[in-house]
């Protein structure tokens, strides 16, 4: 049986329609594809210039001042990101009563109306660098017009009441917890705890506690094992050969332990390190631990520490006490200005001190971090400065107007300072 | 008597002397221990750490132990009233802070700091004495809650104090080194032999004593037991406020730390001199010797450069076997050891009789 042939005209006709329905088809599937891209992204659209409700840029005077180098920001794109939008909001003005209010009482109401309670807990919360970082916290909070109410809490150096605060700001379901961990992982448990219940924690100053990114937010500060490289560098440069010894704070802090353990490795093998104590941070505890260590080992020539003003109030005692000059290199984390004034008034070319930030501000960057966070932004486990250290010889601490425990680096306005310390 | 029991009695009551006199001077010797073991210390330091016993040493352990005697002599007063005092870390912080705050770092104003500082320190004692001694509190709860309560004044005073060097001429005064020997020793040192010579040589001091030593018969004797009581916490207020002079003046400066030390150490230093927590008789100079070996201790675990851990461990063992070997439970030993038997030998032939 023959089939019937279809025209040629008429097979035309049926490519074209085949082909404009698969056009059309596909211009509606392209359509829908869209669609959907676009219903599913409820966080903002982050860019090169900002997102997650951040902009990305900052006033270069501000970074030098607290970075001593406005280039010295972290390496890693949304790390640096997350540092620019900090410390870009540090110029924007704020209502400085209510941050001397709020930092007086502990906390306060913004008076914005906003929904989100931030919280900044302190394990020891003693001396004047944890108090301005304490306004740093608070000024940075009243930037955001989403922070309702900012709350402090302070232990003592009390392990369980350190514990205790942190559950009770749990309790309270608050939006995000700033935090140094003096305690390092013995405050793990609660940082567990914090983020089972969805709450974000950072912590600054290179507070390590175990399982950035999986335990908690974020650390910013900056790589402490650099930071001990960095002195050793300093002490094989100066030192050369000798005996040099190790301080730290609290036994066991992390801030301590990171530096020492990188430090060590790095020193010229003529370089004996005769001593490595704890001091608890206290000036008392460094005058006892350098009168026993000077006593033992008299030549001593460097000492690597944290706590520059300690350094000042404690070491400078024991050795004038010894009847001793000074002629050591000393390395220090702190910037503080009365570490600064009393080198300068010692006249004694043969000390030499080499000083990194305090990083008062780095607080401001993990409360950041948070605030993208809850925007959902990706925060990075780690938020990382390179470290300079800085010859007090060419760039003074010592920075007149300037409260002596104070770090000149710090974001708080002078003014400001002033009236928190009349 | 048969002449028999008279030569027994003779004999019992020749024994009852001589061992009455061993063990009276036994008594009073309670305080040799710690000087012996001071001793002991100072010889095992010339082996096995010579370096703290160098002048660069002696510029660290003098002021300090100095500081640690002071307040312990403070704690000494309470002790021996069967008390305790933990409100000392509490009365030398805000002490210190209202030094640096009143001072002002004007040497003008430093006898008015000073007055303040000593002013706090005679209020908390009385305030320490009229609640255990008149309202009969315990002194461990009161005490510890009373230097809560000064430690939180002294933080809410100190978080408006950004400087904390305290006025130069205090400084200047505890730098200084007469014979070669701090200031501060010496400063101490004569508070120490006036304490002493107080409590020992004189009148009100024998009362304190006595009251210490038997509350109640000092009561029936007609002292003022509970005065006795509230003037003992004020004169350790008193002295823990001096402490804290001393102390800011070595250090310079204050800070939150200040003072934080000086919670169990008085204690320690008071009960290894021979002192007992029951109250009863103390000697300010073994105060003082105590306070000198703890200090010389911790000294010498540093310069050994023994690990953190190991240093408590140490030092921890070394008042726990100061505290074994004390004058007060040497002299309770010795006394039941040499308490006389005739009594007991007297009665038991009698119950012998009796049961034939």
């Amino acid at each position: 049986m023959d089939v019937p042939k279809i025209s040629e005209r008429r097979r035309w006709l049926l490519g074209l329609c085949a082909t404009v329905l698969a056009v059309a088809l596909l211009a509606v599937a392209a359509a829908f594809a869209g669609t959907a891209n676009k219903s599913s992204t409820t966080a903002p659209q982050a860019n090169a210039k900002g997102g997650y409700g951040e902009v990305y840029k900052a006033d270069p005077k501000v970074l030098a001042h607290t970075l001593f180098n406005a280039k010295l920001l972290p390496h890693n794109t949304m790390a640096r990101n997350i540092a620019l939008a900090a410390f870009g909001r540090a110029s924007k003005k704020v209502n400085y009563n209510l941050a001397l209010k709020c930092w007086k009482n502990d906390g306060c109401s913004t008076g914005t109306g906003g929904k989100l309670t931030v919280a900044y807990v302190e394990p020891f919360g003693e001396n004047v660098y944890r108090h301005i970082s304490k306004m740093e916290f608070i000024l940075q909070a009243l930037t955001y017009k989403s922070i309702g109410k900012i709350i402090y809490r302070t232990a003592h150096s009390n392990l369980n009441q350190a514990l205790a605060d942190f559950r009770a700001m749990i309790a309270q379901h608050v939006s995000a917890i700033v935090t140094y961990p003096d305690f390092a992982d013995a405050e793990l448990p609660v940082f567990k705890e914090a983020k089972k219940a969805g709450i974000p924690v950072a912590t600054y100053a290179w507070g390590y506690v175990s399982g950035p990114g999986q335990n908690y937010t974020t650390v910013v500060g900056e790589n402490v094992c650099k930071l001990g490289r960095a002195y050793a560098a300093i002490m094989n440069k100066y030192v050369k050969s000798g005996d040099i010894a190790f301080m730290g704070g609290f036994p066991g802090n992390p801030l301590s332990a990171g530096w020492q353990k990188c430090e060590q490795p790095a020193l010229n093998p003529n370089i004996h390190v005769v001593a490595n104590e704890p001091t608890n941070w206290d000036a008392s505890k460094v005058q006892q631990v350098v009168s026993a260590i000077l006593a033992a080992h008299p030549n001593i020539k460097g000492w690597s520490y944290e706590y520059g003003l300690g350094m000042a109030q404690g070491a400078f005692q024991a050795y004038k006490a010894a009847g001793k000059p000074f002629n050591a290199v000393l390395t220090l984390r702190t910037d503080d200005v009365g570490m600064g004034c009393k080198t300068r008034a010692l006249k004694n070319p043969k000390l030499k001190v080499y000083y990194y930030t305090a990083g008062n501000s780095q607080i401001r960057v993990a409360l950041t971090a948070l605030m993208m966070r809850l925007k959902g932004a990706k925060i990075p486990p780690t938020i990382v400065f390179p470290i300079q250290l800085q010859n007090e010889a060419k760039r003074t601490e010592c920075v007149p107007g300037y409260p002596q425990e104070a770090s000149a680096t710090s974001l708080v306005p002078l003014k400001l300072l002033h009236r928190m310390y009349p | 008597m048969s002449a028999h029991g008279r030569t027994e009695g003779v004999v019992l009551h020749e024994g009852r002397g001589l061992r009455s006199l061993l063990a009276d001077a036994l008594v009073g010797a309670r305080f040799v221990p710690v000087w012996i073991a001071t001793a002991a210390l100072l010889l095992i330091a010339s082996i096995i750490a010579p370096a703290a016993l160098q002048n660069t040493s002696w510029a660290f352990v003098l002021p300090y132990m100095t500081v640690l005697a002071i307040a312990a002599l403070g704690q000494m007063l309470v002790i021996m009233h069967a008390g305790i005092d933990l409100s000392t870390p509490g009365v030398m912080f805000l002490g210190g802070y209202l030094i640096v705050g009143v001072g002002h770092h004007s040497n003008g104003r430093l006898w008015i700091a000073i007055l303040a500082c000593l002013g706090v320190g005679v209020l908390v004692g009385l305030v320490n004495g009229i609640l255990v001694g008149i309202l009969q509190l315990n002194p461990l709860i009161v005490t510890l809650s009373v230097g809560y309560i000064v430690a939180a004044e002294g933080l809410r005073y100190a978080n408006g104090l950004a400087e904390a060097e305290v006025p130069s001429r205090l400084s200047d005064f505890a730098q200084k080194r007469p014979l070669d020997i701090s200031a501060v020793f010496w400063a101490g040192a004569a508070i120490t032999l006036v304490v002493a010579l107080l409590v020992r040589y004189t009148a009100p001091g024998r009362r304190f004593q006595a009251v210490g030593a038997n509350p109640r018969a000092a009561w029936m004797a007609g002292i003022h037991v509970r005065a006795h009581v509230v003037f003992a916490y004020t004169a350790a207020g008193t002295l823990y406020a001096v402490a804290a002079a001393l102390l800011a003046g070595v250090r310079v400066s204050v800070d939150p730390a200040f003072g934080a030390s000086y919670l169990l150490a008085p204690i320690a230093a008071v009960v290894i001199a021979g002192a007992s927590l029951a109250g009863g008789l103390a000697s300010a100079t073994s105060t003082w010797v105590a306070a000198f070996a703890l200090t010389l201790l911790n000294q010498m675990l540093l310069i050994l450069g023994i690990a953190t851990g190991w240093q408590f461990i140490v030092f921890g063992a070394a008042i726990i076997v100061g505290m074994l070997i004390s004058g007060d439970r040497i002299a309770s030993l010795l006394g039941r050891l040499l308490r006389p038997r005739s009594t007991s030998t007297r009665i038991a032939p009698a119950l012998d009789q009796d049961t034939g």
